[in-house]
């Protein structure tokens, strides 16, 4: 049985403009053949099987778009095969779209002007959506998000959150095999992304449609998915079970400190204290300093937070204090660094 | 066809949620109206006909051409060139759609609603504050044929410009020698046989003519025989056929530039 998508070496490479600073850069630009080739996806090889849900995760610039973009058929690979649900995406583009729901995070399928009812209905007839199946779309719909409740609204009214919500929905009206969600919390406040959560993960258990997610926030990955493929400069890091990678960014804090006084030998003293007090195998480490922030990262498997906070509190003047979840980019410097082993 | 039939109706009630703007457009339309009309008239005061054209014949060609120049703005090359500089054309792509008819469907709901709502009442003013008188003929049957493959050719024009923002990522300056250039070739300013005996020629051979010009005879000068007027709404079909294969195989170049250069 083969997988529903099947990506083998996947290449794709991007010639980009060197740009030169200023107008006359600028002007010099109009000019240029100076072209760097960037590798935004670089060698890339996964099987996706139905009814996974998969995050796919890395910093800004990482191929995530990209290899989306390759999979739905908008763009051709420079190199190495794709194959989804046993077809070449971009020869196939137009059949494929039927099968395949996508939410690009910072637009929207929705038509601007319009109530959010009409979006749905042209939706329907795009995807040639039976008049029975529309109507029991739309009443799960409203049960999940309200939706009803935002029918006569127009698109341009509605809040970031409302419209994420609509257009996720959109995305699997005509109960799609694979929904593509490319970044689909980016700007959202807390309780929105929860309840975008849940949407996702009850239309995946449903349905078992297969959901590939990218996102920034490694809060969707814990909250929906059972595998996790980790994406940086083109090139996989990572690809397997979340929980291994769980432990990994779950237990991780960052404490960021602003000490009184802070000069070139304070990050030093910090340092040694921390070692002092805490041992050499504690889990913590401090790291870059912006704008006079500190910034301590505590594994919190093997040394609690409030420990180390009362330490340091107790031993330096600490003018202020955030505590912050373990950012994308420190997670895939861990992988580097061998964390995943 | 279904789904194309949804979009064109999408974009008419689209077009309704500003019909504040139609106020304006309507506007500017009379005020037009109200200026060609004393630059013709002084034009004409002490000739009755020139290059065979009466006041009313001239004055009704400036009337409905400037009425058709704002039917037939499809607005399709702003909105591509604008598609695929945000990369909203990404979201086009994921759909089972055509993007050039999806494209297509857009441009026909907003023409449908300008053409409600602008054509009819600048046709009222004509006839009640300017006493234009219309000819009748065959020629007036055929009118809404040719405004129909006039539609087309106009599309054909703004889509392939639009396509050149796959290219140059900004159309504007494009965009507008475009606009200059057709009204000028296709006669929607002035009627050709204003202009110069080689010129007319060479605009006869060449496909601007087909969207101004051509719908504009058939209702200034609906009287001739149905020979030359069928042969006139011929050479527009033939001029759609030839636009319309350009277009696809124009499409099928810069859509390789979108998806080898990234999007």
């Amino acid at each position: 049985m083969m997988s529903l998508i099947h990506i083998e070496n996947l290449n794709k490479h991007f010639k980009i403009l060197n740009r030169h600073p200023g107008l006359s850069g600028a002007i010099k630009d109009l000019f240029s053949n100076d072209y760097k080739l960037v590798r935004a996806v670089d060698g890339i090889s996964y099987d996706i099987e139905p009814g996974e849900v998969v995050g796919y995760i890395g910093p800004n610039g990482a191929g995530k778009s990209t290899t989306i973009k390759m999979m739905t058929g908008i763009l051709k690979p420079t190199s190495g095969q794709i194959l989804v649900n046993g077809l070449v995406p971009y020869d196939n583009r137009i059949r494929q779209a039927q099968i395949m729901g996508v939410v690009f995070g910072q637009r929207t399928q929705l038509w601007w002007d319009l109530p959010v009812i009409e979006s749905f209905r042209i939706l329907k007839e795009i995807y040639r959506v039976d008049q029975k199946t529309f109507d029991s779309h739309m009443d799960l719909f409203n049960d999940l998000v309200g939706l009803g409740a935002l029918y006569g609204q127009q698109v341009r009214t509605l809040s970031l959150g409302q419209r994420m919500l609509c257009d996720i929905t959109a995305s699997f009206l005509h109960n799609p095999q694979i929904v593509f969600l490319d970044e689909p919390t980016i700007g959202l406040d807390v309780s929105v992304k929860a309840k975008i959560r849940t949407v996702i993960k009850e239309l995946n258990q449903m349905r078992q449609t297969t959901i590939i997610l990218t996102t920034h926030d490694l809060g969707d990955v814990e909250a929906l998915c059972q595998r996790i493929i980790i994406i940086d400069k083109g090139k996989i890091l990572y690809d397997g079970d979340i929980k291994k990678v769980n432990a990994l960014f779950g237990a991780y804090r960052t404490l960021k400190l602003q000490i009184d006084g802070y000069n070139e030998s304070t990050l030093g003293q910090l340092e040694d204290k921390l070692m002092g007090h805490f041992g050499v195998e504690n889990g913590i480490s401090i790291a870059s300093v912006e704008d006079h922030w500190t910034d301590v990262t505590i594994d919190q498997a093997r040394t609690p937070l409030a420990d180390v906070l009362s330490f340091v509190m107790g031993n330096f003047s600490v003018n202020d204090v955030r505590i912050v979840e373990i950012a994308m980019e420190q997670v895939v410097r861990k992988v580097y660094d061998g964390a995943l082993g | 066809m279904r789904g194309y039939l949804a979009i064109v109706r999408g974009a008419i009630m689209s077009g309704i949620a500003y019909r504040a703007g139609f106020f304006f457009l309507i506007l500017g339309n009379v005020l037009y109206l109200a200026v060609a009309y004393f630059l013709w008239k002084s034009i004409y005061q002490n000739t009755t006909v020139i290059h065979g054209l009466t006041f009313n014949d001239a004055y009704l060609y400036a009337a409905v051409g400037s009425t058709v120049f704002v039917l037939l703005k499809t607005y399709a090359d702003w909105q591509i060139s604008h598609d695929i500089a945000d990369g909203t054309v990404s979201v086009y792509l994921s759909k089972p759609v055509d993007y050039q008819l999806y494209s297509l469907a857009t441009s026909l709901g907003d023409v449908l609603m300008s053409t409600a709502i602008i054509a009819t009442p600048t046709l009222v003013i004509l006839i009640l504050v300017f006493k234009v008188t219309f000819v009748l003929g065959p020629g007036l049957l055929l009118f809404p044929f040719s405004l129909i493959l006039a539609f087309f050719l106009s599309f054909c024009f703004d889509y392939m410009t639009g396509l050149m923002a796959f290219y140059t990522e900004s159309i504007w300056g494009i965009s507008t020698s475009k606009e200059i250039l057709i009204s000028i070739l296709a006669g929607a300013l002035v009627p050709l046989q204003f202009y110069p005996e080689a010129i007319q020629k060479v605009l006869q051979v060449l496909p601007f003519q087909a969207i101004y010009y051509t719908p504009l005879m058939m209702i200034t000068r609906p009287n001739q025989d149905w020979g030359t007027l069928l042969t006139s709404l011929g050479i527009q079909a033939f001029w759609v056929v030839i636009l319309f294969i350009c277009t696809r195989l124009f499409y099928s170049q810069a859509i390789k530039v979108l998806r080898v250069a990234g999007g």
